[in-house]
């Protein structure tokens, strides 16, 4: 997989917002909703992409795709790159990599068949031979689970889980390589939950598709990536192979979010770390490592300077000072 | 835990009358919560358990709703209660939390303010001693400054601390029986974790008992000391937890808790997933409500399956998986 050039190239990204007024109180604010992010995302794998409310995962999956304009930094998709192409450079690149959003119904048009909504992703890309269209919804519809009689369907006939399996169909529509999947699962019922992670895996093996999977979720993460990155306030703090990431962390902030995760097995182990307070606003980040002010064992050196995300004494790659030994136990 | 019987709930049952005629949304439901202990009632959404709770507080307030059986609060049908006892019983006895603590919050006024009025409402206390009661239970919440959070407005707040608040208001009144409704669903899972552990503190501290509503099977693992599996309206099986997720027996247990992805474990290749998808409420089966989705399935279960109880431990299920 590491042979191949990576399909997507994220290189030092930025972004910040700009939030309030001069008239609001605490006036005009800066977020920094990502600070210098850089990572590979290679061709067929999976990577997730998982932090709590505000760590910035949402606004990175969306500027991967263009749908918001970062403010420093590169993004490379297959060699090019996208972050300052024009909206008409962009346009066919566009059909290569799409997005899949956590709440399908906001996502569908209400008053429009599912045929229709469908059609209008081919038909905005130059598809438009009705015959063709009809034929290849069909096969959509059948690639996701559903029936071909769905298609004249309004929005509001179908389950939860069917409309992201129709927010699915409609991503796939155009053949794409990578898809953004941004909280996929996240509103669904677990019996359902697992079938669209099901269904997600099946197509990743027919169409040799790439993912990054964006969720709150570090168990469907573990199920579904290859590869996890951690964030937290707008930064990667960790980055690696599932199973070293979630069994091994380097990061003690990783450690503390595995073992808040209350396991469905009443005789687990109860949280070893139990963080204290919630994470810092992104408009105002503490100095330093951005996780100190929570962090279980930050030193001084912790808040004055800053640690790079680099690749470590046992081959780990993650921002800490003092990452933690094998066996991710706090010393 | 002395075992003594705090809320007893006997088929209960809330329907709606629509343009369609009566639609049953809770199926005939009966549990009880001992005085001491945490009862989680756990189930997808749609599986009618949100409902039973705001039937039992009484929130219910559409006038269509019709509601039957009987909910027993220390001895007292409370389904029968007059009003004004039902108020002074709410927020006093028996409290709330919401998965959403903004919504339950005024906007308007502090979150101190707030809690001395419930206060000053239920008991017979001053406003000094009211807000000294309050700064004190925000402190026993985990909350550094609680001088300075009582001040604050409730936008001011994060959803984490606005969870304590709401906890701390819920406590004001020594209630012998908290009902949390998803109380950290909204929340981030570092967060979760801190609430969790502040629950289960203060049923040692405080000694009330809590009724859990939740979908999250993790959450349930690991506050409730029994639970009750709710499934299209009905009991699938209810039991003591360590023994429930020892050895579940409804096929909609085994095949819910099976479908959740772990964090510790061999990682498969497939998720086992439930086929199909809970019946919305005008289109439930007649029979037992899962057997449209179940594998263990055949011509009997067109019935309705009675609940059992074996040593503590309910099915309601023909083909109950054997303990």
């Amino acid at each position: 997989m590491s042979d191949a050039p990576p399909l997507l190239q994220v290189r030092n990204l930025t972004k910040h917002f700009n939030v309030g007024s001069r008239f609001a109180s605490g006036g005009r604010q800066v977020v920094q909703a990502l600070d210098d992010v850089s990572f590979d995302v290679f061709a067929g794998e999976t990577l997730g992409l998982v932090g709590e409310s505000g760590c910035g995962k949402s606004t990175l999956g969306r500027c991967l795709l263009r749908l918001y304009d970062a403010d420093g930094g590169r993004i490379l998709f297959n060699g090019h790159d996208i972050t300052a192409m024009t909206e008409r450079a962009l346009r066919p690149l566009r059909a290569d990599m799409q997005m899949v959003f956590q709440d399908p119904y906001a996502s569908l048009n209400p008053r429009r068949r599912i045929g229709d909504l469908l059609a209008e992703a081919l038909i905005a890309h130059g598809q438009t031979d009705a015959a063709a269209n009809r034929a290849r919804l069909a096969e959509l519809m059948g690639l996701v689970g559903l029936a071909p009689d769905h298609l004249d369907r309004f929005p509001h006939e179908f389950s939860g889980g069917q409309r992201q399996r129709i927010g699915i169909a409609r991503a796939l529509a155009l053949n794409p390589k990578l898809i953004v999947a941004d909280e996929p699962v996240s509103a669904l019922d677990v019996s359902i939950q697992a079938q669209v992670v099901n269904l997600l895996a099946d197509l990743q093996e027919r169409l040799a598709l790439t993912y990054v999977f964006i969720a709150h979720d570090l168990s469907v993460v573990r199920h579904i990536a290859d590869r996890v990155a951690v964030m937290y306030l707008g930064t990667i703090v960790e980055i690696g192979a599932t199973d070293d990431v979630l069994h091994e962390p380097a990061h003690p902030y990783t450690a503390a979010l595995i073992s808040a995760v209350p396991e469905p097995d009443p005789l687990a182990q109860t949280a070893r770390t139990i963080l204290q307070g919630e994470p810092p606003s992104p408009a105002n980040p503490p100095s330093g490592c951005r996780f100190h002010t929570r962090c279980p064992i930050a030193q001084p050196r912790c808040a004055g300077e800053r640690p790079n995300l680099s690749a470590d004494a046992a081959g780990r790659t993650v921002a800490c000072h003092f990452p933690l030994t094998a066996g991710g136990r706090l010393p | 835990m002395n075992g003594e019987t705090l809320l007893e709930v006997d088929d209960l049952r809330v329907s709606f009358r629509t343009g369609q005629g009566v639609l049953p949304i809770v199926e005939g439901v009966s549990f009880v919560v001992k005085a001491g202990e945490i009862l989680s009632v756990v189930g997808e959404s749609g599986s009618g358990k949100s409902l039973t709770a705001l039937a039992i507080m009484r929130l219910i307030t559409d006038p269509n709703a019709v509601i039957t059986g009987s909910v027993r609060f220390r001895g007292q049908d409370l389904l029968g209660l007059p009003e004004p006892a039902m108020r002074s019983l709410r927020g006093g006895a028996i409290a709330m939390i919401f998965q959403d603590p903004m919504t339950a919050l005024t906007p308007a006024y502090t979150v101190g303010a707030q809690i001395v009025e419930q206060i000053m409402a239920h008991r017979n206390a001053g406003r000094m001693a009211a807000r000294t009661r309050a700064i004190d239970l925000l402190g026993a919440m985990g909350i550094a400054s609680p001088r300075d959070i009582a001040g604050r407005y409730p936008h001011q707040l994060s959803g984490g601390m606005r969870q304590r608040v709401m906890i701390a208001m819920a406590l004001s009144c020594d209630p012998a029986l908290l009902i949390a409704d998803e109380p950290t669903t909204a929340l981030d899972v570092t967060v979760q974790a801190q609430i969790l552990e502040l629950i289960l503190r203060l049923r040692g501290e405080f000694g009330s008992s809590v009724l859990l509503i939740t979908h999250d099977m993790g959450v349930v693992a690991k506050v409730a000391d029994r639970v009750v599996v709710m499934y299209a309206g009905a009991i699938a099986e209810a039991g003591a937890t360590r023994a429930l997720f020892a050895r579940p027996a409804h096929p909609y247990t085994i095949g819910l808790l099976g479908a959740i992805p772990r964090l510790r474990g061999p990682r498969l290749v497939r998720l086992p997933a439930i086929p199909g998808a809970p019946p919305a409420p005008h289109d439930r089966p007649s029979g037992c409500g899962f057997a449209p989705r179940c594998a263990a399935a055949t011509g009997i279960c067109a019935a309705h399956p009675p609940l059992i109880t074996h040593d503590g431990h309910a099915v309601a299920c023909f083909h109950a998986r054997a303990a």
